[in-house]
């Protein structure tokens, strides 16, 4: 009897001494997302439980507070010290976050990681952006291209895509009938429209400086620069003779349907319209061309990166880093672009990864292959003024579309307001 | 001549009801629809196809079943905490001779000018610092405070139609000030604090701000910040919205609809004459 | 007769509301006045100190947002929502004073808004209003008003107006039922008295009616104006504010110097104005309305 007291009693200590270790080597870290959407937060969800098998002592909490009030509640919760780890951050918060010391320094991490030698030149760049310091890694990585319809514009008998942003008006004009209710270009005009003008504006400048796109090489603030004025106004005319009057209300659901049904079978758009377009026409009916270049030959390609970083004061930033790792290796990367519709960050999943290395894709591949035509730039995204400039411009651009301002009247507002 | 006026006034009535359906019919109907019908042009107005897959995403993808339960609690236990200490508050002020009463009420009064936004940012900091973040009770702590005002203000208007008269007797008969509030006074303030209740009930079941900001785990989300996640940088995913936007109407209806006849009677004082 | 009596039961009663307002409304509405003279930006948070009226004059001269606009914007969002919802709602109340068949559905039926989220009402609005895919464009296409369709919400000309329709759709349900209310507790008697004397429908209403509920309008109407600034809801998911400021209103442009512009000092600023604007109004209001205590 006595004999087995002991044994159970061992036994019982035996087992709470290991869960005890167990429950105190459980490390929760908390990982707030920034572009909140229904369908990524199931994907994220999967990742994270794959994950957490993987690292049975690592668990994940995703915050995930809706799109519009997220940085908000990020800055909320970093500036009072709340217990957040894994960070996403978007490109126009970068500055703020590194500024106020918020995030954590990534480079030595990055060195002693195998994979970083696959990411792109391009991830390596945007990882940087603050400081020359990588305090985030992007997830992902594009900027906007052109999409067509294969079919509308064979019926049209448009037998050659655009390359140039002047030949892109004159195709767009040229398969042009209101009467038929048919339109070329598929404007955006609800939000954004910044955008617009950093693809079809700028590229009719060859002096710009690529950190602050918006100042020339010599310093000198662009928005008055003859050049300028004209693209403007090819800008309006774009507006006013390719598309309907209507796109100056539409946002992303518009465009969707207005591509989709064929009355505009010509638009910019970023990687994500991809998984729009195949949910709503199918893969087969449209497809990507490079981004049309300047009479200069170029185009000033803004990436667009959510990333990742860890907080500053995470007090679990090791193990937060594994999750990064797995996050953002080759496969795990691949997977998750494509079943998001974006694109991989590592170079090799471009070579090898069948889906990514055909079809819709060829064209980013081109663009990566010739950065003296695709040449990398930011607008300054890292000013405080951002965040207001948005919604400046915008303003701005739909009273130059409705004809309430000038064209200069709106250059001289601009280069005020950068001054 | 009396046709015509009963007519037009049937006709109005009906104008009325019609404006205010048409939205709720709308959003039924949307959410009804089969997604690639919501995009259409022509406009719907009748599903083709009654699809119920809004309905299955909504519950499926997303964990809507908890931030259903979530809310229910946190409303529930907001509007009757919020209800229990404005009877006491609204009695007091109602029968107190304070020389400062009336300063009190309109304080009262004055916090509804306060634009809850403003507030939202130092109320974080205050709560940060105490550690009460991220926790569903500190939510209802703040919706609790949100109501005092006007619900006391409310309570203290229908406690000052009973006369007094009624508990001095019950006082009489041996009663303590408090028994005679809650065997006597409550009951004929049920229809207005049952007003008071659906107020309290439908103002906690739709905060959103507070909301988002103060809770952050998945698991205690409310349905106003679910609704909300709904919108993405994409644009608005309108299957699932308007199916959380009519499922969320449900409890609010079913505690209006039940509450409605007392805020009716509630609001015209009670029955009691003399 | 309320006999004044002074027990300190009455304190302990009140106690809980006092410090819960206290604490969790004046004490931050203080600290937020405190921000409002400070640079509160989140941009940069390291160099907090006192600006004295630098926000506030940021906010007035601001060239982007135009504050006459903002405030042009929020004087009619205010006076054409709470008009035509105190019309229309006191038009309801009358419409149902007298009992019909199925009035206990009807009114569930029609005074339901009032149990809507600010905020999922502006979406749902915001849809029927899309310049594509509404069906207020397509309804007035159908019965030949307009013969293209209005991005009601992307026109610097129909959106204010388009939120005020939203907004006053939501208000006439409040209207309904406390003037309903009101208007039911009006003595028969003294219809009888007037009808004797040959008085007709609306000499009844105005001279009898609407005197006898008067305090009621008052704090209603007193009420729904602080709530119309307030809760600007509404605004904020169907434009944002939006397009170019033309349905920017006061609250709606301090929500987005905190969320959009993480400038917290000048959202205190703006805070702080609303603030002051309505405590005037509430006070000059009930001076001119004389000693009407706040009953309902």
């Amino acid at each position: 009897m006595k004999r087995l007291m002991i044994v159970l009693l061992s036994i019982f200590l035996l087992v709470s001494v290991l869960s005890f270790s167990a429950l105190a080597t459980k490390v929760e870290i908390n990982f707030i997302e920034a572009y909140t959407n229904p369908n990524r937060k199931i994907l994220l969800k999967e990742i994270i439980s794959d994950f957490e098998k993987l690292y049975p002592n690592i668990k994940i909490n995703l915050i995930s507070p809706p799109y519009e009030q997220a940085t908000q509640k990020i800055v909320l919760m970093l500036s009072t010290k709340q217990p957040l780890d894994i960070v996403e951050v978007k490109a126009d918060t970068i500055g703020l976050y590194v500024g106020n010391n918020w995030l954590f320094n990534l480079e030595n991490y990055l060195a002693a990681w195998p994979d970083s030698k696959t990411l792109l030149p391009a991830a390596w760049q945007l990882a940087r952006t603050v400081d020359d310091t990588a305090y985030i890694i992007p997830s992902t990585v594009y900027s906007r291209t052109l999409y067509y319809r294969t079919d509308i514009l064979e019926e049209l008998g448009v037998d050659s895509i655009p390359k140039s942003i002047q030949e892109l008006f004159e195709v767009c004009k040229e398969i042009t009938d209101s009467s038929k209710d048919q339109y070329g270009f598929c404007f955006r005009g609800k939000n954004q429209q910044i955008d617009n003008i950093h693809y079809l504006v700028l590229p009719f400048l060859d002096d710009l400086n690529t950190t602050n796109l918006y100042r020339k090489t010599d310093g000198k603030i662009i928005w008055d620069d003859p050049r300028v004025v004209e693209a403007l106004k090819l800008y309006v005319r774009l507006f006013k003779e390719t598309s309907p009057k209507d796109s100056i209300n539409w946002g992303f659901n518009e465009q969707i349907n207005a591509f989709g049904s064929g009355i505009t079978p010509i638009i910019l758009q970023d990687a994500d319209f991809i998984g729009a377009c195949d949910e709503t026409i199918g893969r087969g009916k449209f497809m990507m061309a490079p981004t049309p270049v300047g009479p200069y030959g170029k185009v000033y390609v803004i990436l667009y990166f959510p990333s990742l970083s860890i907080a500053s004061n995470s007090k679990h930033k090791e193990e937060a880093w594994e999750f990064i790792k797995y996050f953002l290796s080759p496969e795990v990367n691949a997977y998750y672009t494509k079943n998001n519709s974006l694109l991989p960050i590592h170079s090799v999943t471009f070579e090898d990864d069948p889906y990514f290395s055909s079809g819709i894709f060829t064209p980013w591949a081109y663009m990566m292959k010739h950065p003296e035509m695709y040449v990398l730039g930011q607008p300054p995204v890292v000013s405080p003024k951002y965040a207001e400039w948005m919604q400046v411009s915008n303003n701005d651009l739909q009273s130059l579309l409705l004809g309430d301002i000038s064209v200069e009247k709106l250059v001289n507002k601009w280069v005020e307001y950068w001054q | 001549m009396k046709i015509i006026k009963k007519f037009m006034k049937f006709i109005a009535l009906m104008l009325y009801l019609i404006l205010a359906v048409i939205p709720l019919y709308w959003i039924i109907i949307t959410s009804l629809k089969d997604i690639k019908e919501v995009f259409v042009f022509p406009i719907k107005y009748l599903p083709q196809v009654i699809s119920f897959e809004s309905y299955r995403k909504l519950f499926v993808f997303t964990n809507f079943a908890i931030y259903f339960r979530n809310s229910l609690m946190v409303a529930l236990i907001a509007s009757f905490g919020a209800l229990f200490i404005t009877v006491f508050s609204g009695y007091a002020i109602s029968r107190c001779g304070f020389k400062f009463k009336r300063s009190i009420l309109i304080s009262l009064f004055l916090t509804q000018a306060i634009p809850g936004f403003l507030i939202l940012v130092p109320l974080y900091t205050m709560f940060a610092k105490v550690g009460m973040l991220d926790k569903l009770p500190s939510l209802m702590l703040l919706y609790i405070n949100i109501m005092i005002p006007f619900s006391a203000i409310m309570s203290k208007s229908f406690f000052d139609r009973i006369p007094i008269s009624l508990e001095e007797a019950a006082q009489v008969d041996g009663c303590s000030r408090v028994q005679a509030l809650f065997k006597i006074v409550i009951p004929l303030t049920l229809p207005g604090l049952s007003a008071i209740f659906c107020f309290c009930f439908i103002n906690t079941w739709n905060e959103l701000f507070l909301a988002v900001m103060f809770i952050n785990s998945d698991p205690k989300m409310t349905i106003p910040v679910a609704l909300n996640s709904f919108i993405s940088k994409i644009g608005v995913g309108w299957d699932i919205l308007s199916a959380g936007i009519v499922i969320s109407l449900i409890p609010t209806l079913v505690i209006y609809a039940f509450a409605q006849r007392h805020i009716v009677a509630g609001l015209t004082g009670g029955a009691i004459k003399g | 007769m309320i006999k004044s009596d002074n027990s300190k039961i009455f304190l302990v009663m009140i106690f809980p509301s006092l410090i819960s307002v206290i604490l969790l409304t004046f004490v931050p509405i203080l600290r937020s006045f405190f921000i409002a003279f400070q640079n509160y930006n989140f941009h940069d948070l390291s160099n907090i100190h006192f600006i004295g009226f630098e926000n506030f004059q940021a906010v007035f001269n601001s060239v982007n947002f135009n504050f006459s606009r903002i405030l042009l914007n929020t004087f009619l969002w205010i006076t054409v929502s709470l008009f035509f919802q105190f019309v229309l709602g006191f038009g309801l109340a009358l419409l149902m004073k007298e009992p019909f068949k199925g009035r206990g559905v009807y009114s569930g039926l029609v005074f339901y808004p009032w149990a809507l989220s600010g905020f999922a009402l502006g979406l749902i609005w915001a849809w029927m209003f899309n310049g594509q895919f509404g069906i207020i464009n397509d309804v007035l296409r159908k019965i030949g008003l307009i013969h293209q369709n209005i991005g009601f919400l992307s026109d610097t000309r129909y959106s204010l107006i388009s939120v005020i329709i939203a907004n006053i759709w939501y208000g006439i349900p409040f209207f309904g039922i406390m003037l309903l209310a009101a208007l039911q507790s009006v003595p028969l008697e003294l219809y009888e008295a007037a009808e004797i004397d040959g008085a007709g429908y609306f000499i009844k209403l105005f001279k009898i009616t609407i005197p006898y509920i008067k305090p009621t309008i008052i704090s209603t109407l007193l009420l729904r104006t602080i709530w119309i600034m307030n809760y600007p809801e509404i605004i904020y998911a169907m434009t944002g504010g939006g397009p170019a400021n033309s349905s920017n209103i006061l609250s709606v442009q301090m929500i987005n110097k905190i969320i959009k512009f993480l400038n917290f000092g000048e959202g205190a600023a703006i805070g702080v104005m609303i603030i002051i604007t309505m405590c005037i109004y509430v006070i000059i209001y009930l001076k001119i309305v004389s000693r009407e205590e706040l009953t309902f």
